[in-house]
């Protein structure tokens, strides 16, 4: 098997953004089936640009889904978003990621 | 063309003074159970006139005490075997300054430490680990310690016996020597990464393929010789340049630190200064709260 | 942040992330990480084999306090490729050993008198197979300069080794473990050279069965290593039971580590070629064997027996 690490890059805009209220924040071990998250406060005029690292490909309308969704469901903004993964699952991906949030209380 | 793998006791004969080696003495330590570790064959011999320990693997020998151990796998006794012959030659120049002690030359021709049952239950990792801490504390009082691989220098039996040396030197690909964790088809079956893929990308990276060229690439051998008449030369010059460089007091320009810097230099190990310029920056900012 | 600490105390050693364990294992709120995932020093060579890699390269590296000593962490995650050490990860550890005796000296030539209480220490929390195989040459390469700053550290720093994640402690890092002053483990935890799956392959299923995990954590588990003395405390899992263990050992004087080590001297190397002749004369099939020799009448039982009942009535082995 000949693998490749795949980068994906999206950005999106909630409506009523809000200002993702930490500087830093990192949740998560990329084990098999699971992944890691990096949140950093950026200027980016209310969006948010994530960059998914992910060994999978083909999966590239899964993830916008699921970052979409995350993004508008908590109208994070002003932030970047970093993901190693290693084959999370869409629902792996929304836990983690709402995990990641959770970390700043 | 003359190979040397399996051939540990000939090379012996073809790097020291001729006719010097006494197996099984190294200061008060006497050895004559030939069946005690054979594998492992340790003893003194003169080097351009001056003392030195031999260190070396007899590939032809089996341990019929330990099933798994042959054709050069160092064993459990194997390894404490080698670790008293460092401990010995420590001792016995124990009252010499630190430019007199007498070097150790291990010969290397190894395909890995024993995978046993008994070894596991009786703890191989402690014998291959006591034999490095007594390579350490040799080379650190002021030992010169050289490696001369001339066969297989595999693994965890590397790690043992050559890679605390002071100096690795290695005869090059075409004498068949191995230096390397694992064959790529080994790491390609258990990554499930394909074979002739790591072979391509192996030719560019050297960081997981095998070869003595490729660890001299990383920094992990320092010289690769081509002819065996050469060796006893290199050893013997080697043993004089590490000699000057401890005296001026530059131990960390030899050992795993040193071949870590040459490994930067060489280009096959860049992540490593800068993963520790990082530790060191972030470190002396906050070092006050700890170091109080 | 205060409750997160707490809660982590209870929390199963083996179950916690490496991150989870070297936070909780060391005085709340000290953990100063190095190379940690901000700094996204990940591995250059796993992309390149596509796959995926960590922020922090499957290892938490950094300086915390217990009490008032400078404790100098490392702590592997096991479930990233395993726990198997590349050239980053390789990296951090050895430079972690080496800022704590750097530390050292620093602090002995302000102050000769240093009290014990100050001296720093290094702890490390293994769980790994060894080498990665994607970074062979580099993992390697960076054990050999472990054991030297290990070595450096002799008179020193002491070195303390834990062991009680689900990978365990196999490969390279078995003779790093071994090598330490002090050995932790729970029954959770494996220390050995030889991954089970080797053995199985060498020596044939009949006489090594990988997939018998009883076999597996008789061979090298935490109640095994201790019976043979290679384990100085065998603990509960918790991150409480191991913090507690590790500040009991940490307060003892530096001159007491001697009699915790397995290894390092002429005088070990002796004590274990005895045990090698034990071997030999006793051809044990099973670890069983050598626990009944040890003075264990029921080594069947020791298995299952708790971890109190084990600790107050099993016969450790000693060798004249």
């Amino acid at each position: 098997m000949r693998k490749k690490l795949n980068r994906l890059d999206f950005e999106f805009k909630a409506d009523e953004a809000k200002d993702f209220p930490a500087d830093f924040v990192h949740y998560g071990v990329v084990g098999s089936g699971d992944m890691e998250i990096i949140i950093e406060k950026k200027p980016l005029d209310g969006a948010i640009r994530v960059t998914v690292l992910t060994p999978v490909s083909g999966f590239d309308e899964v993830w916008r889904r699921v970052l979409y969704r995350f993004v508008k469901e908590t109208h994070i903004g002003n932030a970047s978003i970093e993901i190693n993964d290693c084959n999370a699952t869409p629902v792996v991906g929304s836990l983690r990621l709402r995990q990641a949030l959770a970390e700043i209380s | 063309m003359d190979k040397l793998i399996g051939k540990g006791r000939a090379a012996i004969g073809m790097v020291v003074d001729p006719e010097s080696f006494r197996e099984g003495v190294i200061g008060d330590l006497i050895i004559t159970d030939k069946d005690f570790g054979p594998g492992a064959v340790i003893g003194t011999a003169a080097l351009g006139n001056e003392t030195c320990t031999i260190i070396a693997i007899d590939a032809m020998k089996t341990n019929r005490k330990f099933r798994v151990v042959y054709a050069g796998i160092i064993g459990l006794e194997e390894a404490y075997k080698m670790a008293l012959a460092v401990y010995h030659s420590i001792e016995a120049d124990k009252d010499n300054g630190p430019g007199e002690k007498r070097p150790l030359v291990l010969i290397v021709d190894t395909p890995g430490n024993a995978p046993g049952k008994l070894e596991e239950i009786f703890g191989m990792n402690k014998a291959t680990g006591a034999y490095q801490l007594a390579l350490a504390e040799a080379r650190k009082a002021g030992h010169p310690i050289i490696a001369l691989v001339i066969g297989r220098a595999i693994s965890g039996a590397f790690l043992c016996h050559g890679l605390q040396a002071d100096r690795i030197l290695a005869l090059g690909p075409k004498f068949g020597t191995l230096v390397h964790v694992m064959p790529l088809t080994s790491i390609a079956r258990i990554t499930r990464l394909d074979l002739e893929w790591l072979q391509e990308l192996a030719k560019e990276n050297p960081v997981f393929a095998a070869g003595p060229d490729f660890f001299y690439r990383l920094g992990g051998i320092e010289e690769l010789i081509d002819r065996i008449e050469d060796m006893r030369g290199r050893v013997i010059a080697h043993i004089a340049e590490v000699r000057s460089i401890k005296a001026r007091g530059g131990y960390e320009e030899l050992g795993p630190s040193g071949r870590g810097a040459l490994g930067a230099k060489r280009g096959g190990r860049r992540m490593r200064s800068e993963v520790m310029e990082t530790m060191n920056k972030e470190f002396a900012a906050v070092a006050d709260r700890y170091l109080i | 942040m205060s409750g997160k600490w707490n809660m982590l105390q209870s929390q199963s050693f083996l179950e916690c992330n490496g991150r989870q364990r070297a936070f909780g294992l060391l005085d709340e709120g000290t953990l100063t990480e190095l190379a940690g995932p901000r700094d996204r020093l990940s591995s250059p060579h796993l992309p390149v084999l596509g796959e995926a890699i960590q922020f922090d390269d499957g290892i938490v590296t950094g300086v915390g306090l217990i009490g008032k000593k400078p404790v100098f962490i490392a702590s592997q995650e096991g479930r990233f490729v395993g726990g198997a050490v590349g050239e980053v990860s390789g990296a951090k550890i050895v430079n972690v050993v080496r800022l704590a005796r750097e530390a050292f000296d620093r602090m002995v030539s302000a102050r000769a008198d240093l009290p014990e209480e100050k001296r720093p220490a290094v702890v490390i929390s293994f769980d790994t197979g060894g080498v990665r195989l994607h970074e062979a040459n580099a993992g390697l390469l960076a054990h050999s300069e472990l054991m030297d700053q290990f070595q450096d550290c002799k008179g020193k720093v002491p070195i303390v080794s834990l062991i009680g994640g689900r990978v365990g402690c196999f490969g390279g890092m078995g003779f790093v473990a071994a090598a330490a002053d002090v050995v932790i483990m729970s029954q959770n935890g494996r220390l050995g050279l030889t991954g089970p799956e080797v053995i199985e392959e060498e020596m044939g299923k009949d006489e090594f069965d990988a997939s018998d995990r009883a076999l597996v954590y008789r061979t090298t588990g935490g109640k095994h290593r201790y019976i043979m003395g290679d384990c100085n405390l065998l603990v509960a899992d918790s991150i409480k039971a191991f913090r507690t263990a590790l500040i009991e050992v940490l307060a003892l004087p530096y001159g007491r580590m001697d009699g915790f080590r397995r290894i390092g001297s002429l005088e070990k190397v002796r004590y274990q070629l005895k045990l090698v002749d034990l071997c030999v004369k006793l051809a044990p099939k099973d670890s069983r064997d050598v626990w009944k020799y040890a003075g264990n009448e029921n080594p069947t039982a020791v298995t299952d027996m708790s971890l109190e009942t084990f600790l107050s009535t099993v016969r450790r082995l000693q060798v004249e």
